[in-house]
């Protein structure tokens, strides 16, 4: 009994990054029907720009732990959300009108240029954060013994979903969003700025992947510029498995890919577990194609 | 138009026999394959250090067979289908030889290339056993073997008295072979394996597989994957407060592992390895040790680079001895004539295999401060 919990804390920890990430394919998808591969790699650079700003600015030294924590991840979530705007802007709005296709190349081909240009600025070698920004000190629950960080990472992360989840359906911004999800034309005659909205969603979602990159960051230390790829991969499969498209389904979908890995990798078999989490995301779409909470069919990509 | 195309042809031809012709003058080609970017990073980027700085050594000196030595240096990733390429890129520069790579997934996928082009490939970081029981006529290395590394590891499990062992690889041709190596030495010796599973490389969190191996209850940790992962799994061990020793295979030597898990938590582990440069006492290595910090600023941080150091001063030898660069010569004096070469790390020898014969494995330890120390 007590692994199993320790091992799904482990499972939560993990699957919350994963959660985080997902949200920022699940909510492009949901209004421009683009899987925005260059995601993992705007998740990168929110890990690199964390380092940057951690080590060149001594914020934790300045303000505190708290306070320095705090004011970093609003930095690293503004610029790379500004960096996710570009992309739009660059990428993506030049192709809007054209084919499908074209746009998921595009993106395919922001991904390989964000990527290499981490390699250029910051070097192929692995970057350490510096070890002792939080204290390392477990909590002891029930007899288990957990990080004190892995625990604020979950917390953090629950929180930045449920604010979103509430600015989604409860604000005028929100519903304009959703609106535009189901029916651009619709919600243009409705008087809804249809790119204003899409603005906004490469703005939320790069802002989440980044955070979520600086999290990575903080809790294992070790960031190198192909990890993008991993995560970005497993957040897309989360996405997947809660109903690409759906918010709250993308939350769901991550913790439980999460869990799902560490319980694998606990009672089956450690060098399957990839396999055993994809096993369960199959058999979840073949019994509910649209994932756990999705309502559309999603459509081809 | 036909004739027109007849005569642009014939020019081609000459034009190519003329350029091919005066190669032969021009510099001597060395291939170096290495992982210049991907996870091993630091390694293939001391690697191309080493041979760079040994080539122009070679080349004040005037060059081998009065010819200069050009380094061909291409990137394989530390991935197996980038080698691949990368090999296929050498090949089509005509390089006489290539020195390198790292990973032994990696040399397997690029050993064939190599082989059918019959260039001699000299390996610098791959132990794998199986790459040297194909019978390829053209593939040696400089480092030693696993078999002889999973001995050397065996030993020290049994002199430390740990009863219950747990392996952890990470499914690579390296990892997986010295783990399944030493499994079958220590059992025969007595010890019971607890724990036998991979972890997949390339991940953050391995807490799960931490907390799993935990359950077990082993008195050490062997881990036979890379010093990126193993520097995690020290990381993590360390939070969840388990104090098990852990040791680890010679790719765990690299002093990244030491940057990633933080001196903290590295304290205490064990590896084993080829002597490192600072503890060479040769005469070669000292001079060498001090141009590269000379050129560098610093000293060389990776055996395997001094072993790629050693694959391009015997390769130098072979050409200048056989007053060749064909591939047949060069790999038969590699073979049979190359006896006791004085190199960067100890005395060289290859066997009929293409293995490298003598030299012992040594166990080093991390102390306080992160630095690595050689067991007595």
């Amino acid at each position: 009994m007590e692994i199993f919990l320790q091992q799904l804390t482990n499972g939560l920890a993990v699957g919350s990054i994963y959660a985080l990430i997902a949200l920022g394919y699940t909510m492009v998808y949901g209004v421009l029907k683009l899987i925005n591969f260059a995601h993992g790699d705007l998740f990168t650079i929110g890990s690199y720009l964390g380092l940057t700003l951690l080590t060149s600015l001594a914020l934790t030294g300045r303000l505190g732990t708290t306070a320095g924590i705090l004011c970093l991840a609003l930095m690293v979530m503004g610029l790379v959300a500004l960096i996710g705007a570009l992309l739009e802007r660059t990428a993506y709005r030049p192709l809007r009108q054209s084919p499908r296709l074209s746009a998921v190349v595009s993106a395919l081909g922001a991904s390989i240029f964000l990527q290499n240009a981490v390699m250029l600025i910051y070097g192929a070698r692995f970057q350490v954060y510096p070890h002792d920004i939080l204290p390392k000190m477990p909590v002891g629950l029930f007899g288990l013994y957990i990080p004190l960080v892995k625990v604020l990472v979950l917390v953090a992360a629950l929180v930045m979903m449920m604010a979103l989840y509430l600015f989604i359906q409860k604000t005028k911004l929100g519903t304009a969003i959703r609106a535009a999800a189901i029916d651009q034309g619709a919600a243009r005659l409705m008087g809804i700025d249809v790119d204003r909205v899409i603005l906004i969603v490469f703005l939320i979602g790069p802002a989440l992947g980044g955070v979520a990159g600086l999290m990575v960051g903080l809790l294992y230390g070790q960031i190198n510029f192909t990890m993008g790829w991993v995560y970005g991969l497993k957040a897309f499969t989360a996405a997947i498995l809660g109903g690409i498209g759906n918010i709250p389904g993308a939350m769901v979908g991550g913790i439980l890919l999460g869990v799902i890995e560490a319980l694998g990798a606990a009672y089956l078999s450690i060098a399957w577990k990839d396999a055993i989490a994809f096993c369960v995301l199959i058999g979840i779409l073949i019994v509910r194609p649209t994932g756990l909470l999705g309502e559309r069919v999603a459509e081809k990509v | 138009m036909n004739k027109f195309l007849r005569v642009t042809l014939a020019f081609l031809v000459v034009g190519l026999v003329v350029w091919g012709c005066a190669k032969e003058t021009g510099p001597i080609k060395i291939g170096l394959m290495g992982p210049m970017t991907g996870p091993w990073a630091s390694e293939g980027q001391e690697m191309k250090q080493v041979v760079d700085l040994l080539a122009e050594e070679v080349n004040a000196k005037g060059g081998v067979l009065g010819r200069k030595v050009e380094v061909v240096s291409e990137d394989d990733g530390g991935d197996p289908k980038t080698a691949a390429l990368a090999a296929q890129k050498l090949v089509t520069q005509k390089v006489v030889a290539v020195i390198g790579t790292y990973g032994s997934s990696i040399t397997e996928a690029s050993q064939n290339i190599y082989n059918e082009a019959k260039i001699p490939q000299i390996a610098n970081g791959s132990t794998a056993i199986r790459l040297t029981e194909k019978g390829l006529k053209y593939f040696f290395r400089t480092c030693p073997r696993d078999d002889e590394q999973a001995k050397v590891g065996a030993q020290y499990i049994q002199n430390m008295g740990y009863k219950k062992l747990a392996i952890l690889h990470d499914n690579t041709t390296y990892a997986k072979g010295l783990a399944d190596e030493a499994k079958g030495l220590v059992e025969k010796a007595g010890v019971e394996i607890v724990f036998f599973d991979a972890l997949t490389p390339g991940e953050k969190d391995y807490t799960a597989i931490l907390t799993k191996m935990k359950a077990a209850n082993p008195d050490a940790v062997f881990f036979t994957g890379y010093y990126p992962e193993g520097g995690l799994l020290l990381n993590q061990k360390k939070a969840m407060n388990w104090p098990v020793p852990f040791i680890g295979g010679d790719a765990t030597n690299n002093p990244d592992l030491v940057k990633i898990a933080g001196a903290e938590a590295a304290e205490g582990f064990a590896f084993l390895s080829p002597p490192l440069p600072k503890d060479l006492p040769t005469p070669e290595a000292k001079a060498f040790l001090e141009s590269f910090t000379k050129k560098y600023g610093k000293a060389p941080a990776s055996i395997y680079s001094a072993l790629a150091g050693d694959a391009f001063r015997v390769l130098i030898a072979a050409i200048q001895a056989t007053k060749s660069t064909e591939a047949d010569k060069v790999g038969e004096y590699l073979h049979n004539q190359l006896k006791d070469f004085a190199g960067l790390t100890g005395k060289l020898s290859f066997n009929a295999k293409g293995d490298r014969v003598g030299e012992v494995y040594k166990v080093y330890k991390v102390n306080a401060q992160g630095e690595f120390i050689l067991q007595p």
